[in-house]
């Protein structure tokens, strides 16, 4: 008897103690319900000030409608009355603007973060529902659209082109609320900005499970997923969307065409970086799955398309998150 | 100790770990209830009970515990005590029923299911504090019926063709 | 299986089986919540019979009607209606989320997800 309480008393010595509380909050930016925890921190309201601070400053400076004081953010871009030829960009705004052009080359112009002004001709009839917008109405409305030129690194010209950061600021956002998490020591988190997860360590030594839902009405959970410091996008057509005349028309547009893509039901992306993961789950929506084969290859990224019902393509290496 | 009874104790005591974790990666029901399991380790705990007593099948089964939680989900977290204290409620009411000598040793393995699933209950309902858990129980139990009558049937089986040299301390 | 195993299992069947058709087993939880941003603002005991309850979100009242294990978003003021075109959710891990209300209706209920998405 006396031996089993040691070889027990040996175990204990094992491991440390571990709890798994979480403290959690929600935050409301970018249009976007975000959900954050955080596990086994004593006290997390300096951590969510901050992660508060820093998707407020995303959600400013991604917003198009709104001018903030001392802030040169998208709708200054468009809108400034500064008679200088160039604006200096803000360095985070920099760095989106860059991934998205980074990305507009790799889908070969379909993907496009400098098209604002289609997109709000879309948002006008999603409004409305009272039809559909026509081929010219589209031309129109993007040859009032002024490109993004760079002169310098992260200095463009002042011709007021219009930008939507709408594939991209959520996800960025939330890698650098990532980032913080870690410089803090704070390692043991999941966000979740609708559509947008971010996993860090798990408060259990095992793996965060997520569940991909089926992009209809009934929800129902097709195939789980078990990540560690990775971050899982899913982009879709699914929830932000109108119906005419039987046919949906959703919010992912193809600059290509000036219309909805519609290969895929749902792209979901796992990736290290919920930046490149955001912009990658909008491009892959808009491209045929041989060529978004192509984009993917040679890295690490791993993919969902949910085609339809019957059709769900993966990646090879998806296995090992499942 | 005799040398045999060690090793073939410590036999157990690994099938019984790699059952458990052979059987977590069996999802049975994936999404409906959550925590349905056969409890296939609880035939390595079976065997030793029958064999050896219930000094040995506690000490396996405490150990299997302790060494699959170190290995899979961590020690002294809810998973922890809801496993530990399914396992000693299982092994006691199971060592008690086989004592009345009443039920043979598929009764005794259905007990020890039902057991299992109430002990787990109770703590869940001490540290969750969530009442929508007994809503489960009902068709909990039912499920353990059937899980311990197959483990049960299994653990038959594997006595009944246990070297026969071995100085059994009960009969089935 | 001797003869006391028997009784034992038709004894335990005949307890339970009864018990569970009672419950009118399903997946679907029993309690909804409403917060407004981070507080809590309404529990909803999902067993009892359909009914509307309203709440005051950011853009006015929004209206929810629930009961029957399920529960939906019927009215509320915002542009694209997206969480009143919902519809009824029941299952655990299933939210409706009112943004421009900021209004969110969560299943109480420990999900087995972290996140779906």
């Amino acid at each position: 008897m006396k031996k089993i309480i040691i070889f027990i008393l040996f175990l204990v010595l094992l491991t440390g103690c571990q709890e798994n509380k979480y403290l959690e909050k929600n935050f409301f930016y970018m249009d976007t319900y975000i959900n954050v925890k955080l596990y086994n921190v004593k006290n997390a309201e300096r951590a969510f000030d901050k992660i508060d601070e820093i998707y407020k400053e995303y959600h400013e400076l991604a917003d198009r409608y709104h001018n903030y004081e001392d802030l040169k953010n998208v709708y200054y871009i468009k809108n400034n009355n500064d008679t200088t030829e160039t604006i200096k960009l803000d360095s985070r705004l920099c760095n989106m603007i860059e991934l998205g052009m980074e990305y507009n080359q790799k889908t070969n112009g379909k993907f496009n973060i400098n098209m604002a002004d289609i997109l709000d001709v879309w948002a006008s009839y999603r409004e409305n529902k009272n039809g559909v917008p026509t081929i010219n109405e589209l031309k129109e409305a993007k040859n009032k659209i002024k490109p993004i030129i760079f002169k310098e690194k992260c200095e463009i010209l002042n011709n007021h082109p219009s930008i939507d950061l709408g594939a991209i600021a959520k996800g960025y956002a939330t890698e650098k609320v990532g980032e913080y998490l870690k410089s803090e020591k704070i390692d043991k988190f999941i966000i979740n900005a609708g559509g947008n997860v971010l996993v860090g360590n798990h408060y259990n030594n095992a793996k965060y499970k997520i569940g991909l839902e089926t992009p209809n009405q009934e929800k129902s959970i097709y195939k789980v997923l078990r990540l560690e410091n990775k971050s899982v996008v899913t982009s879709g057509g699914y929830e932000r969307f109108y119906t005419y005349n039987g046919e949906n028309y959703h919010h992912i547009i193809d600059y290509e065409t000036f219309y909805p893509a519609n290969y895929f039901k749902s792209v979901t992306v796992i990736a290290d970086d919920s930046g490149i993961a955001d912009a990658l789950s909008t491009s892959l929506f808009l491209l045929p799955i041989e060529e978004g084969k192509k984009l993917i290859k040679n890295t690490d990224v791993q993919v969902v398309w949910y085609i339809n019902d019957n059709q769900i393509v993966a990646t090879e290496g998806i296995s090992k998150y499942e | 100790m005799d040398l045999r009874k060690i090793t073939r104790i410590s036999i157990m005591l690994s099938l019984a770990i790699v059952l458990s974790i052979v059987e977590s990666m069996i999802p049975i029901f994936a999404g409906s209830i959550p925590g349905l399991k056969i409890g296939l380790a609880n035939v390595a705990i079976m065997v030793v009970l029958y064999v050896y007593g219930f000094k040995e099948a506690i000490f396996v089964s405490i150990s299997r515990i302790f060494i699959v939680s170190i290995l899979r989900t961590g020690l002294f977290n809810i998973t922890f005590f809801f496993s530990l204290s399914g396992a000693i409620f299982s092994l006691v009411f199971m060592f008690l029923f086989k004592k009345i000598k009443v039920f043979s040793i598929i009764g005794v393995s259905i007990i020890g299911s039902i057991f299992h699933t109430i002990g787990q209950i109770i703590v869940a309902l001490i540290f969750v504090q969530n009442l929508n858990i007994l809503y489960y129980l009902p068709i909990i139990l039912v499920f353990s019926i059937f899980t311990g009558l197959l483990t049960g049937y299994i653990s038959k089986q594997i006595i009944m063709n246990f070297d026969k040299n071995i100085d059994r301390n009960t009969k089935m | 299986m001797n003869k006391s195993d028997k009784i034992l299992v038709s004894i335990l069947l005949t307890i339970l089986i009864p018990i569970l058709i009672l419950l009118n087993f399903s997946s679907s939880s029993n309690l909804a919540i409403v917060y407004y941003e981070n507080n809590e603002i309404l529990k909803i005991d999902l067993k009892k019979a359909e009914q509307e309850y309203e709440v005051n979100g950011y853009n006015g009242i929004v209206k929810i009607k629930a009961g029957n294990g399920k529960i939906k978003v019927v009215e509320e003021t915002s542009k694209n209606h997206i969480c009143s075109k919902q519809g009824y959710i029941d299952k655990p891990y299933e939210t409706i989320i009112c943004l421009p209300n900021k209004i969110v209706i969560k299943i109480a209920s420990d999900s087995e997800y972290d996140a779906t998405l």
